[in-house]
């Protein structure tokens, strides 16, 4: 540690270490975020699954309020937003398959998009904006407002106090919320299945049902636990990035919301690609 | 370590870095048992960087911190958090949690360090800010307060474990001189009632003679002079008796031909 910061490093003028020097300092610097963020997921992880065993207590009571928040009250807009997303797939897939007469695959289609991919990655999109951007503001207000130097001077681990109880209810809500989501999403596709297209309801369960399987269900589940842990991560590690004042507050919850949204793409290709592919 | 046991705070030869710009340069002192420590010194001269050494929320490049005796510099996390049981901290800003009423944030750390019945924290909480002339604000967003009942309601917070030791970082910034006073007899009161140590980072003279045991003078990361009040006083050091006296720095603005000139150049 403390050759890194000594100046008198700096003092010789050669070329060789001017170059290595330079080399050294820009890998150091480009790796320096990757090495955060996995002390970070290496911490919260330790607060979650071994110190509870060891006598250092979870906050419950937090997790649930976290919970309550990140969950319960996004339903109803991920709710609207999912209902009115199935409907449109199901009129843009009606409007291609008339003209096979295979309207009734309109249920299969919604029904499997919805699982797999839509309900998942537009819920986790809704909660990014929701609830990944409350995360970044609010510890970097706290980072502001010297409330985590408050935390380290009484002793007090900000992993374990912050990090822990965000993590645990994001990592339920987000499956939580994807299964309602799907649900929506289908009764979206139904109403214009029903109403629209004029399939019987009945009908068009039975074909729901008949083409969803186990592991489009287990698929969509496990992108969607994937997606809370990407989103709480980045919103907790871009919180702990902000400096300044106010206006960095916004600016990294903006960088959250951004970078939450590339990573999820970027899982769900992962998990599409490993799901899709041995099939 | 024998002959340090009358002193709960010894540096020695303490060097930090921000980046390549130092800022602290091999700094030695002592803090006395139940003494009033003021750390004096100006704006950028490395002040606040000393008071986040000495409670551990910056590692220094080089040198020891001892607290007790025992290197704090040198522990881990969970050494430390021992450590820091012993010691509170008054923030700038206060750092109350805005989310949580002043009881709730004085409780916080009697909630996460101790095992005690939620009805004896409640009591402690109440006592602790009776002790700051809180009693009666418990319910109390910190969002609803005045800048000098943060300071205090930060005070009780502080004070909540029973504290060996307790820091003040510029505890009257940003306060009305009555007001400010008011935090200065407060601070002597819990040194004196208490036989606390209390350390004091300021730039405010007329707190110095009220609150000060010892002096110690920063400039530029480096002890300018240490002492009591009278002592420093006494200093023919010229930082010091520019700072005492209150005197601007001497350079050209005296001839105000050449300082038009340097406005219009």
């Amino acid at each position: 540690m403390a050759e890194t910061a000594n100046p008198a490093a700096q003092q010789s003028t050669s070329l060789f270490v001017i170059f290595f020097g330079t080399v050294g300092r820009m890998t150091l610097n480009a790796l320096y975020p990757f090495a955060q963020v996995a002390a970070m997921i290496v911490d919260t992880l330790n607060w979650v699954f071994i110190k509870p065993f060891g006598g250092h207590g979870l906050r419950v009571r937090a997790a649930v309020r976290e919970y309550v928040q990140f969950g319960y009250r996004s339903l109803p807009i991920v709710g609207l937003i999912c209902f009115l997303l199935g409907a449109i797939l199901a009129l843009q897939t009606a409007y291609q398959l008339e003209r096979f007469g295979a309207t009734r695959l309109i249920a299969t289609l919604v029904g499997v998009a919805a699982m797999r991919e839509l309900a998942p990655l537009m819920t986790a999109i809704l909660l990014t904006g929701r609830s990944g951007s409350a995360i970044t503001a609010e510890i970097g207000t706290m980072k502001v407002s010297e409330e985590i130097d408050a935390l380290h001077v009484m002793g007090i681990n900000p992993t374990k106090y912050l990090i822990v109880p965000k993590f645990i209810a994001m990592v339920l809500a987000f499956p939580c919320v994807t299964i309602l989501a799907t649900a929506i999403m289908i009764l979206g596709g139904m109403s214009i299945g029903v109403f629209y297209v004029g399939i019987a309801p009945n009908v068009y369960l039975n074909v729901t049902a008949q083409a969803l399987s186990w592991s489009d269900f287990l698929s969509g589940m496990t992108k969607s636990v994937f997606y809370g842990v990407v989103v709480c991560w980045v919103g907790v590690y871009r919180g702990f990035q902000v400096t300044g004042g106010a206006e960095g507050v916004g600016r990294m919850t903006t960088s959250s919301v951004v970078t939450s949204i590339f990573l999820i793409i970027l899982v769900d290709l992962v998990f599409t690609i490993m799901f899709v592919v041995p099939a | 370590m024998s002959t340090e046991t009358d002193h709960i705070l010894v540096v020695e030869d303490l060097v930090v870095h921000y980046g390549e710009r130092k800022v602290l340069n091999g700094i030695n002192l002592s803090i006395r048992r139940g003494e009033t420590f003021v750390i004096l010194g100006g704006s950028g001269g490395g002040k606040s960087t000393l008071l986040r050494n000495l409670v551990g929320l910056m590692r220094p490049t080089s040198g020891r911190i001892l607290f007790d005796g025992e290197d704090f510099t040198a522990m881990d996390d969970v050494e430390r958090i021992e450590i820091r049981k012993k010691m509170g901290m008054c923030f700038q800003g206060s750092a109350l949690f805005n989310s949580m009423s002043l009881e709730d944030n004085v409780a916080l750390p009697l909630r996460e360090h101790t095992q005690l019945e939620p009805s004896t924290i409640d009591i402690m909480t109440k006592i602790k800010l009776e002790l700051v002339g809180l009693g009666g604000y418990e319910e109390f967003l910190p969002s609803a307060i005045s800048g000098g009942m943060k300071k205090r309601a930060g005070l009780a917070r502080a004070m909540a474990m029973d504290p060996e030791i307790i820091f003040y970082d510029e505890p009257s910034a940003g306060l009305d001189p009555i007001v400010a006073a008011g935090i200065d007899m407060l601070i002597r009161r819990m040194q004196s009632t208490f036989n606390m140590t209390s350390v004091v980072v300021t730039h405010e003279m007329a707190s110095v003679d009220l609150i000060a045991d010892t002096v110690c003078m920063l400039k530029l990361g480096e002890v300018e002079a240490i002492g009591s009040p009278e002592e420093l006083r006494q200093c023919d050091k010229e930082f010091v008796r520019q700072f005492f006296e209150r005197r601007a720095e001497e350079d050209d603005n005296d001839d105000q031909q050449a300082f038009i000139e340097s406005l219009t150049e």
